[in-house]
């Protein structure tokens, strides 16, 4: 079975993540622009950043087979720095058009602060003026009320809700989300989020439909391989097969093919890998090792 | 106050600060001292800080009833950072201080926060603060530290407190709690004792607490 994960921080990780996630059948991710740990202070760091997502990241990734996509935006959590919002802002319209641009994101709350209020709604504008979906995180203190509050927001922009992902659900709001017409993600985590075995019991309540599951691995304690790993855990459960592909595959592909960016019988066909290319002059090869070449 | 730290300080290692010599009035030399703040940890040591009781008073009488620093080297730098109160760049300085110092140095800078004049000017760079991911800076700001209680809004204020039982920092060390609690703060905390539950997950006597399930 094919797997996509639709959140996955690959820059953050290795080229052995690279080779295991391909090995366990995913063949697209969708890399979101976030917070990278360190506060960024200047906004050429965030315009270098969305070079690296459409450009080496991509590079990377397709050496192993994978096809790599990016949503770009300001991040709820930079939002609160008055230096970075106006000048990242500016910047997006010309990086919001790039091929592998799939989608507005994340934009959304963290502290649920009126700064990040007005960022995510002049966004949700950004993402209306150039004809792609929004990928909306919810913020890991006060979630629900950051949930019911970025569906208000929504609601508010006239904003079309089947455009309209929102990630890092629970228990408590997966229900607000399905209640619209939003979809809903899931991000599967060791420790916190989301785990293998509530996940199963979410699908086996409420189905399938707008429902997705990513990894949302990132740099710190996460699983590139939780796509998979659900998967399979979904598979043990007795999960049927065609529910199992639609969460993992169809509705990650449905989703993100709203930005009419991705090349649907391309991703259906076997990904080609040529490791003698070079980016920038640059291997993802070191000394000495054959590359690898699938057509 | 600058005394009473100064004298704690000068009991302990004798460093030169670099606002040692420097006329009052006299501009202060800003890239010395963010070099100094820098350099501080390798200068001065990085010994516990264990105040005797005659200290402590002493600290009590000028207004600072809370542990002003945990190591030396952060109080060497709360010292140098004092030293340059009175320069008319000093909330530049301190933002500076803050944006391109190292876990230490940020550390630092938060734990000089009360002890500044007109501190709610710095409001905005305690909230920025309990956004960081980087625990010890969140506890420089969130623990044994006045300011939070003082100057932050209740909105950010009442982030903090979330974001401390999500990190199991214990809410004693918060100070001033419980001048803060309100409707909103139990709402968010009843909020986060429901999600735990249902995804199976603990839920801790400080959370019980502070959603006035028990009594506190």
């Amino acid at each position: 079975m094919r797997l996509f994960d639709p959140h996955i921080h690959m820059t953050s990780r290795t080229t052995d993540d690279y080779q295991a996630m391909a090995a366990a059948g995913i063949v697209a991710v969708v890399e979101p622009a976030f917070w990278v740990g360190q506060p960024r202070t200047h906004v050429g760091t965030f315009e270098d950043g969305f070079a690296s997502l459409v450009g080496w990241e991509r590079f990377r990734a397709s050496q192993f087979g994978i096809r790599h996509y990016c949503t770009l935006a300001l991040n709820p959590k930079e939002a609160n720095d008055p230096s970075l919002v106006e000048g990242v802002l500016a910047l997006l319209p010309r990086w919001l058009e790039k091929e592998s641009v799939v989608a507005v994101g994340e934009v959304g709350f963290d502290d649920q602060t009126p700064d990040e209020e007005r960022v995510f709604a002049r966004q949700l504008e950004l993402a209306r003026a150039h004809d792609l979906p929004v990928l909306v995180h919810t913020p890991h203190r006060d979630k629900k009320r950051g949930t019911e509050r970025s569906l208000a927001l929504v609601r508010e922009a006239r904003f079309p809700e089947e455009r309209v992902l929102i990630d890092h659900n629970n228990e408590e709001t997966l229900p607000l989300v399905l209640a619209t017409g939003c979809w809903a993600a899931h991000s599967i985590y060791p420790d916190t989020k989301m785990d293998e075995e509530r996940m199963v019991a979410l699908i086996q309540r409420y189905g399938a439909e707008r429902i997705v599951i990513n990894s949302a691995a990132d740099w710190g304690i996460s699983d590139p391989l939780k796509v998979p790993k659900t998967a399979a855990r979904m598979r043990e459960r007795g999960v049927d097969e065609q529910t199992i592909e639609t969460v993992v595959w169809r509705n990650p592909l449905a989703f993100f093919a709203q930005s009419g960016r991705l090349d649907v019988a391309a991703l259906e066909a076997e990904p080609a890998v040529d490791q003698r290319q070079l980016y920038a002059g640059n291997s993802v090869l070191r000394a000495g090792r054959e590359p690898v070449v699938r057509r | 106050m600058r005394d009473v730290v100064r004298t704690v300080l000068r009991a302990r290692t004798a460093v030169a600060l670099p606002g040692d010599g420097r006329p009052d009035g006299e501009a202060v030399d800003a890239g010395a001292l963010i070099g100094a703040l820098a350099a501080a940890g390798r200068r001065v040591g990085k010994a516990a800080l264990a105040l005797d009781a005659a200290e402590t008073e002493r600290l009590r009488a000028a207004g600072v009833d809370w542990p002003i620093a945990t190591r030396l080297d952060e109080l060497w730098r709360i010292a140098a950072l004092l030293d340059a109160v009175a320069d008319p760049g000093f909330a530049r300085l301190v933002a500076d201080a803050y944006r391109g110092g190292d876990s230490d140095e940020r550390c630092a800078v938060l734990r000089t926060l009360p002890l500044l004049p007109e501190p709610e000017r710095f409001a905005p760079l305690a909230a920025d603060a309990c956004r960081s991911s980087v625990r010890p800076i969140f506890e420089a700001i969130a623990c044994e530290n006045p300011f939070p209680a003082r100057h932050l809004s209740a909105l950010h204020f009442n982030q903090m407190i979330l974001k401390a039982l999500f990190l199991e920092v214990p809410l004693a060390r918060v100070r001033g709690l419980d001048g803060r609690r309100g409707d909103e703060l139990t709402r968010m905390a009843r909020d986060y004792a429901a999600e735990r539950r249902a995804a199976g997950r603990p839920v801790s006597a400080d959370l019980a607490a502070l959603a006035a399930e028990v009594c506190a």
